[in-house]
């Protein structure tokens, strides 16, 4: 709880910083076309690190390339045609044995009126991809060189970066919840690639659906903006070769909230002794 | 005289739309089935994720159990007329929930009727469509 609010913080302050910062633009309509200056300098930050998607280098650099559209704003899955459109299925992929036993354990204890492994419940992060479609919203905001996004969900944290950098080092990524996630343009649409995924304790589907996320979860989305600016949609094309065969592929549109912030939102100590149904007999935890 | 009615369960047709409101899954409740709660609040917390009510209520034998009611966030229940005071410990109200399947003392939220008559509910979540307010 309290580190994840010091991570909010943290984000928020370095958002802040960047907007306060004497970088020549921080705002992609107002920019140049791209140069070809903008690929991530090797060894940028000397010794093998690299510089900070916030670093007033980084933001001038990745500025001098007008970026297509904006996501800075809030966004709500539109779940107007169908409640259960926070789901990135029906239809799902074909299960490998391994998901198969879980996805049959939840249907057979859904039928006994019980709830199986409901992390999320039990205070795991959501993660990557159902962290996008929780009923919250979700706030974005972009600068040139990334896009923080915090969901109204736990406040979870996702940072997109579009510094050109590459993925972390497989033997030195820290893996999380919502994985490491770097985007780039083509065209008109945003290509995010994700991965560097937990593998315990994360799952793609809730509410008597379970089917696992595993370390070799890859998931890439393809974001584009439509209804003039007021509706986001990302295409979701999902891999995990332990948990289900091929490309498990679904579409999400988004709703643009203006009349809504996010707030200050945690799992916290004692929440769950009041939210009895999460400690109930229902619950199969293991 | 406070009565916990559990006579009055009945049957509903809405179990297959009912959405995630929480931060947990919604299948450790029955859908299918009301349980209307009359008794006086114990405590009512406003907070995200969730807002929750402890209501104590006597049961058959005159024995009082509190029962543990889930809402949707503050966000939701301000949209539809919520305040953070407008129930208090001591207060008598009725409350009537979706229970959870194991039997025990939980339920999600439905509907919550005040001393004197008045009948507050949730809203859709649906923000940034035209019926969010």
């Amino acid at each position: 709880m309290k580190r994840n609010a010091r991570v909010t913080a943290g984000v928020l302050a370095g958002i802040l910083a960047s907007a306060c910062s004497p970088a020549p633009a921080t705002t992609p309509q107002s920019t140049a076309p791209a140069a070809a200056s903008t690929a991530a300098p090797a060894d940028a930050g000397g010794e093998g690190k690299q510089l900070s998607a916030l670093a007033p280098a980084t933001v001038a650099r990745m500025a001098k390339t007008k970026a297509p559209f904006d996501l800075t704003g809030n966004w709500f899955i539109d779940v107007s045609q169908n409640p259960e459109a926070w789901r990135f299925g029906p239809p799902y992929p074909k299960l490998t044995a391994a998901s198969q036993v879980h996805w049959d354990a939840a249907k057979k204890a859904t039928a006994e009126g019980k709830v199986y492994r409901d992390d999320i419940g039990q205070c795991w992060p959501a993660g990557l991809p159902l962290i996008m479609t929780r009923y919250w919203p979700m706030a974005m905001v972009q600068i040139p060189s990334a896009i923080y996004m915090i969901s109204g969900f736990m406040n979870s944290v996702r940072i997109v970066y579009l510094d050109g950098r590459k993925h972390t080092d497989p033997d030195i990524i820290v893996r999380t919840y919502n994985g490491e996630s770097i985007g780039h343009w083509e065209g008109n649409d945003l290509v995010v690639d994700t991965v560097g995924f937990r593998g315990d304790h994360h799952w793609m589907d809730q509410g008597g659906v379970a089917i696992p996320a595993g370390e070799q979860l890859h998931i890439v989305e393809r974001f584009r903006m439509v209804s003039e600016g007021k509706q986001l949609e990302i295409e979701y094309t999902m891999t995990d070769p332990e948990h289900w065969e091929g490309e498990w592929k679904s579409t999400k549109r988004f709703n643009r909230v203006d009349d809504e912030d996010i707030q200050e939102v945690s799992c916290l100590p004692d929440l769950n002794e009041h939210i009895k149904s999460t400690t109930s007999k229902t619950q199969i935890l293991q | 005289m406070k009565k916990l009615l559990l006579g009055c369960a009945c049957v509903l047709l809405v179990a297959s739309v009912a959405p995630v409101l929480a931060h947990h899954s919604p299948a450790a409740f029955d859908r299918t089935k009301e349980v209307k709660l009359v008794g006086t609040v114990k405590e009512f917390r406003w907070q995200n994720p969730h807002t929750w009510i402890e209501v104590i209520v006597p049961d058959e034998k005159g024995k009082e159990v509190v029962w543990g009611v889930e809402l949707t966030s503050p966000t939701y229940l301000i949209r539809a007329g919520w305040k953070s005071n407008i129930i208090k410990p001591g207060d008598k109200v009725t409350v009537v929930v979706n229970p959870v399947r194991s039997g025990e003392p939980s339920g999600i939220f439905r509907s919550l009727t005040l001393a004197d008559g008045r009948v507050l509910t949730e809203r859709p979540a649906r923000l940034g469509t035209p019926d969010s307010k």
